[in-house]
């Protein structure tokens, strides 16, 4: 058996693997994982393909999406609260099915136009040598033919950008804050340490459970800081 | 260029093994080269200056019990180390240590892969080693550790931008993303008036050179952007519930992608192994890419003995307030230049 064969047969078991765990873990965390190490054996198909530029691109791009998702799962997900194994609602679990042979024939239809009726596309391994390599290839048909698509891929990450900001803004979470009385506090305004005397009474609450939290009125100031920087002066923004 | 197969193996192992050696003579440079920044002597007593230091320190650690906490996830626990030191290794395959030299009659190329993509997979290369901190951290179920790998997570995806966006002028100018070729563009000559300069990319493109600094010193968790293990504040970070071996492949990563990011550096910004006489004996060329990765070296345990730890806030307001607006007007200078050069415009 021919090397690239071999090679293909292991990274492809691996993607089919990996695929698999990552629906079936039951850890939030192993289901990440395995989704980085599928993404890893297609990037090594795509060396196989030939084309590098792809691999090292899908190994960007996708650890660094695949990071980002690690996060929320690590800040918003409670792996002790999580439910057995999720068993979609009937309508769900059907029109899923229905979705899935969809992509899987529409996968068959490109395979089948590509090798049976071998209608190979513009781009042979001639072609794309003639140009000086894949990379010089992919960049001169993104940047003339799918131009517009490029712009508009882009014009989408940007509102996505600006959104993201808007709504991260340091002044906005710190109003919101104010109106539900969870404050963050960074400890007690400097100049306030006799007030330590006050007890446990004045201390600001923990919130345990969704119920809003009243903060206890008291000669103590709570810091409201935005920023680290404000705090080193929080005496002159207390409440 | 075409070599038999076992040239090419041979010749990666030697690399191999010169990084590993390499990387435990690094923790002894970083030990003296620090002790003298604080007029102390560093280790002396293993060996003359200390040089057997890095077996001593080798034994200890693999003579330590190697603790999984009971609370931890076993297998991710045990995985995550070796995903860190692997992949700082693997990143030294594009390397470039110079161009074809004949050894014994037998024309050899002296860099294991001629990647046609090699600059992108080092900063792949770097990017997937953060999941052997974050994996590692979170693993450990400790808090300390875990906030070590989230800053991680942050302090990486924001700087790896600079270090890509940094490296895109070069790309603009030699318009390959080769390291060997663009290693051999800076073998050339300029000549501008009566001086004759090499053709170095840090005097193009000395902006993009500092900005690719900083962004090095931070993807290698060193200080001053140590902060995912910071020891004032978070016990060791993400490492806190390591021991013995699998600590020091931590360790051993660190220094390895030490090594690894220099000698990316110096391809990159100094012309790789390009100095006098590397034209006409390769052994020259090797010590001139030595002597500058050990500068680099210097630089990076000169930073951590003079400043201080930054704080997390100022770690991102630097990189996406000052360090992405800087690197995107040297793209944007570079490519102007580059359409000026080639006529298009005036």
């Amino acid at each position: 058996m021919p090397w690239d064969l071999i090679f293909f047969f292991t990274l492809a078991a691996i993607c089919l693997l990996t695929a698999v765990l990552v629906v079936v873990s039951e850890n939030p965390v192993h289901s990440g994982l395995f989704l980085v190490l599928c993404f890893l054996g297609v990037a090594g198909v795509f060396v196989l393909l030939g084309s590098e530029f792809l691999a090292v691109l899908q190994i960007i791009v996708y650890t660094g999406a695949v990071l980002v998702l690690l996060l929320f799962v690590l800040m918003l997900v409670d792996p002790e609260k999580l439910p057995a194994f999720y068993t979609a609602r009937p309508l769900q679990r059907y029109v899923s099915a229905l979705i899935g042979v969809v992509l899987v024939l529409e996968l068959g239809a490109a395979i089948i136009s590509r090798t049976a009726i071998e209608a190979i596309g513009p781009d042979t391994p001639e072609a794309v040598a003639a140009v000086g390599g894949n990379v010089q290839a992919i960049g001169i048909v993104v940047f003339t033919d799918y131009v517009l698509a490029l712009e508009i891929a882009s014009l989408v990450l940007t509102v996505g950008v600006v959104g993201a900001v808007v709504i991260g803004l340091p002044e906005r979470l710190g109003e919101k804050a104010g109106e539900t009385t969870s404050t963050i506090s960074l400890g007690h305004a400097r100049g306030s340490d006799n007030m330590l005397g006050a007890g446990p009474r004045f201390e600001t609450p923990i919130a345990t459970s969704g119920q809003p939290v009243r903060v206890a009125e008291g000669p103590r100031t709570v810091v409201m800081a935005k920023s680290a920087d404000e705090y080193t002066r929080a005496g002159e923004i207390s409440r | 260029m075409d070599q038999p197969i076992w040239i090419t193996f041979f010749v990666s192992f030697i690399i191999l093994n010169v990084l590993l050696i390499g990387m435990a003579y690094v923790t002894w440079f970083e030990r003296k080269v620090l002790a003298r920044f604080q007029d102390r002597l560093g280790p002396t007593r293993t060996g003359p200056a200390g040089l057997l230091q890095p077996l001593a320190d080798a034994v200890k650690l693999l003579g330590k019990e190697d603790l999984v906490p009971a609370a931890a996830d076993k297998w991710v626990f045990l995985f995550a180390p070796v995903v860190t030191f692997m992949t700082a290794l693997i990143a030294a395959a594009v390397i470039p240590f110079g161009d074809t030299a004949t050894i014994f009659g037998q024309e050899v190329n002296l860099f294991p892969a001629d990647l046609n993509v090699g600059a992108l997979f080092i900063l792949a290369a770097g990017g997937a080693g953060v999941y052997g901190i974050i994996l590692g951290g979170w693993a450990s179920a400790n808090r300390y550790s875990l906030l070590g790998a989230l800053r991680s997570a942050a302090q990486v995806i924001s700087y790896e931008l600079i270090l890509g966006f940094s490296l895109v002028g070069i790309f603009i100018m030699t318009g390959t993303l080769s390291l060997r070729e663009i290693m051999l563009r800076q073998h050339e000559t300029l000549s501008i008036g009566p001086l004759e300069v090499s053709n170095w990319f840090i005097l193009s493109q000395p902006l993009a050179f500092v900005l690719f600094m900083i962004g090095a010193v931070a993807e290698t968790n060193r200080a001053p952007f140590d902060l995912p293990e910071a020891e004032s504040e978070l016990v060791a970070g993400f490492h806190t519930e390591y021991s013995g071996f699998r600590f020091s492949l931590y360790f051993l990563g660190e220094y390895v992608s030490m090594i690894v990011v220099s000698l990316f550096a110096t391809t990159l910004f100094l012309g790789g192994t390009s100095g006098p006489g590397a034209e006409e004996y390769w052994g020259l060329g090797l010590l001139w890419l030595l002597l500058k990765v050990v500068a680099f070296l210097f630089f990076y345990v000169w930073l951590r003995a003079t400043l201080p730890r930054f704080r997390f806030d100022q770690l991102m307001g630097l990189a996406w307030k000052v360090l992405l607006p800087l690197a995107l007007l040297n793209i944007l200078v570079t490519a102007f230049f580059r359409l000026i050069a080639n006529g298009e415009v005036f």
